[in-house]
């Protein structure tokens, strides 16, 4: 310890020098984030405002839906991610595995609590239960699959079945309550969530568009893609909000949340579209020409061969680009007034309550806390996947 | 068969059935902007024939092969396999590359997909198998390249012989009637050289009609049927191996073999 302490923090003058100062800088912001959340901090706030933060004015009797679609997407994900084939390396040991389970899960679950525990109550206790018990039973579920006949199913049907009961529960819950009742934190999520589902497939067709022999494709996928990374997309956000009254009578116009969606999936189109391309030019040119020796078609080679890698390839660019867009549907509340997380949390600082308090920073701590843990989540799946994906590739 | 037929690239000839080529190429050219790689070829391959083409690197022979199944485009002349002629419409060149296999310098499997499902996505993909018949004739060709208990792994856990093995398996998979071989062993480590030259003997011995660029001159005097000599995009010399290497007309032919040899 001594040695290893003489050896990496106090080699030379310089090294002692900048130990110094990086470790009292450190002890002093630990010390002022300590003090902050533990002793001056007026959490109440958030305690009392919890549900408006997290689904905003969502109607009370169709929240159940909303608890019984997070359930089924527990269940599915977990399912999908044990009944897939397991890699030809040796099975984890049960340590390894609850730890690997801990690095993956840890901070979710420990979040889940916080909100459990703030929330208070019975009904939020009993549906973290509940949750646990939906990923467990999504485990077996997924189990079934390796070890049973379920193993035949092909692959596709195998997802299709995953994915349709908590699709039917999302879509449900969106029919049942009008868009402009939902809020806070829920917003943010559908927002991101949609708009990466849109933006991916249309990303891959620009991409593909780009590269293609059709000049007419080409030059209108470089000029789409060229125009809106030109473009802020704060203001192509506000631009949403009233220029397509231009067009269309404002009674029949679309309402904020499918504007900001629309702009969005636009937008993260054009970025995808050149992390793609990056990814598409980067796998050598023998692969297409082992495609076509063999008589496969432009089609299949590149659905089968280029772009698969392609995708692998920039995993983590592609992330990146999925973590800016979640981050940026803060931007929706602003420009669109919808009533997101951010806009949720300003708001709830103004109720007669807690009016000219100063309890802005808690409320922003917390608004940044759960875009924190969402951002670092889907960054470590990134790299599992690419991990997971990379084992024994070149 | 008269050793005069054997001297000239363009008559039909050499096969062990001689009067059906199953390559005819005529006057074809072949430019790279100002470079021209391929000059005036003309030569006809018979079918069951073992031709292997040698030369200095740049002298045009990968391109002669590349053009047989259109990776390459010529740009005069006329190229037939089997009947069919090269041209720009689509079916022709799908129908060619459905005829003849390719081998390449670099391996160029797939490395996103299983041995087993590098070689069984041919015959699945093109030629509409069904997913449990393109894997049981998939293990039936492995098993041929002596390598059925690598199916499971991915390319990148295999040795580059074992590698190449598996893309001469993926090529016999669509059951072509021409094998192409560009360079097939030039990337492989020594030691590995005679495990893929052995499986493309065995593959001679049955038969096939193939064309093999190499500078394996061992294999060439062994298997070939005849030796095609090219230097700066010409056919130079035609002959069989033992014309070729032991008692050779042209100068070129004579430095390029005192050279390696």
């Amino acid at each position: 310890m001594i040695t290893w302490m003489r050896r990496n923090l106090f080699r030379s003058i310089t090294d002692t020098i900048l130990t110094v100062i990086s470790a009292s800088t450190l002890g002093y912001v630990i010390f002022q984030v300590f003090q902050f959340v533990f002793i001056t901090g007026r959490w109440e706030i958030i305690q009392v405002n919890l549900k408006i933060l997290l689904v905003g004015r969502f109607p009370e009797e169709l929240m159940f839906l909303v608890g019984f679609s997070i359930l089924a997407t527990c269940f599915s994900i977990a399912s999908l991610a044990s009944g897939m084939n397991r890699p030809l390396d040796q099975p984890p040991t049960l340590a390894g595995k609850l730890w690997e389970l801990f690095q993956r899960f840890g901070l979710i679950i420990s979040t889940s609590a916080f909100l459990i525990v703030l929330a208070g109550d019975l009904g939020a206790v009993l549906f973290g239960a509940y949750v646990v018990l939906s990923i467990f039973a999504g485990t077996l579920f997924g189990r079934a699959r390796r070890t049973t006949h379920l193993k035949r199913l092909p692959g596709w049907l195998w997802v299709a079945i995953n994915a349709t009961l908590p699709l039917v529960l999302i879509f449900l819950t969106m029919g049942q309550a009008a868009l402009e009742e939902w809020g806070g934190f829920l917003i943010n999520f559908y927002l991101a969530v949609v708009s990466i589902g849109l933006s991916f497939p249309l990303g891959v067709m620009l991409a593909l568009g780009r590269r293609s022999t059709l000049p007419l494709l080409r030059w209108l996928s470089t000029a789409y893609i060229e125009l809106i990374r030109g473009a802020p997309l704060f203001v192509l956000l506000l631009l949403a909000g009233v220029a397509l009254e231009f067009f269309i009578p404002a009674s029949i116009a679309p309402d904020a949340i499918f504007r900001a969606v629309t702009v969005f999936t636009l937008f993260t189109a054009a970025y995808l579209a050149e992390v793609i391309r990056g990814g598409l030019q980067s796998i050598p040119k023998g692969q297409a020409e082992a495609g076509k020796a063999l008589g496969l078609s432009t089609f299949r080679i590149t659905f089968l061969i280029t772009l698969p890698q392609a995708l692998r390839n920039v995993i983590p660019a592609q992330i990146g680009q999925f973590i800016s867009l979640f981050k940026d549907t803060t931007l929706a509340g602003v420009a669109l007034s919808v009533f997101d997380l951010l806009n949720v949390g300003t708001a709830i600082t103004k109720q007669d309550d807690y009016l000219g308090q100063g309890l802005i920073y808690e409320s922003l701590a917390f608004v940044g806390l759960l875009f924190w843990v969402g951002s670092y989540v889907m960054s470590r799946e990134s790299q599992r996947i690419e991990k997971k994906l990379g084992v024994g590739i070149r | 068969m008269s050793n005069e037929v054997f001297k000239d690239a363009s008559k039909m000839s050499g096969g062990r059935e001689s009067d059906d080529a199953i390559i005819i190429i005529e006057g074809v050219y072949k430019r790279f902007k100002d470079f021209e790689a391929l000059k005036n070829i003309n030569m006809q391959v018979g079918r069951k024939e073992v031709v292997v083409v040698i030369g200095p690197s740049g002298s045009g022979k990968s391109t002669l092969i590349r053009c047989i199944n259109r990776l390459e485009a010529h740009d005069d002349g006329h190229i037939l396999v089997d009947g069919t002629a090269l041209t720009t419409d689509i079916r022709n060149i799908q129908e060619i590359r459905k005829e003849t296999g390719m081998v390449f310098q670099n391996f160029n499997l797939f490395p996103h997909l299983t041995v087993l499902t590098n070689v069984a996505i041919g015959p699945r993909r093109v030629r509409g198998l069904s997913k449990s018949a393109s894997e049981e004739l998939a293990m039936e060709l492995l098993t041929r390249v002596k390598i059925p208990e690598q199916a499971d792994k991915f390319p990148a856990q295999l040795s580059g012989g074992q590698q190449q093995r598996v893309a001469l398996a993926r090529a016999l998979a669509m059951t072509p009637k021409v094998m192409l071989f560009d360079e097939p062993t030039s990337a492989l480590d020594p030691e590995m050289i005679n495990e893929v030259l052995d499986a493309m003997k065995e593959l001679a011995q049955d038969g096939m009609t193939m064309i093999v660029v190499t500078h394996e001159m061992g294999f060439a005097r062994e298997v070939a049927d005849r030796v095609v000599f090219m230097d700066k995009g010409e056919i130079v010399e035609v002959g069989t191996p033992s014309e070729i290497f032991d008692n050779p007309k042209e100068e070129r032919t004579k430095k390029f073999l005192s050279q390696i040899l």
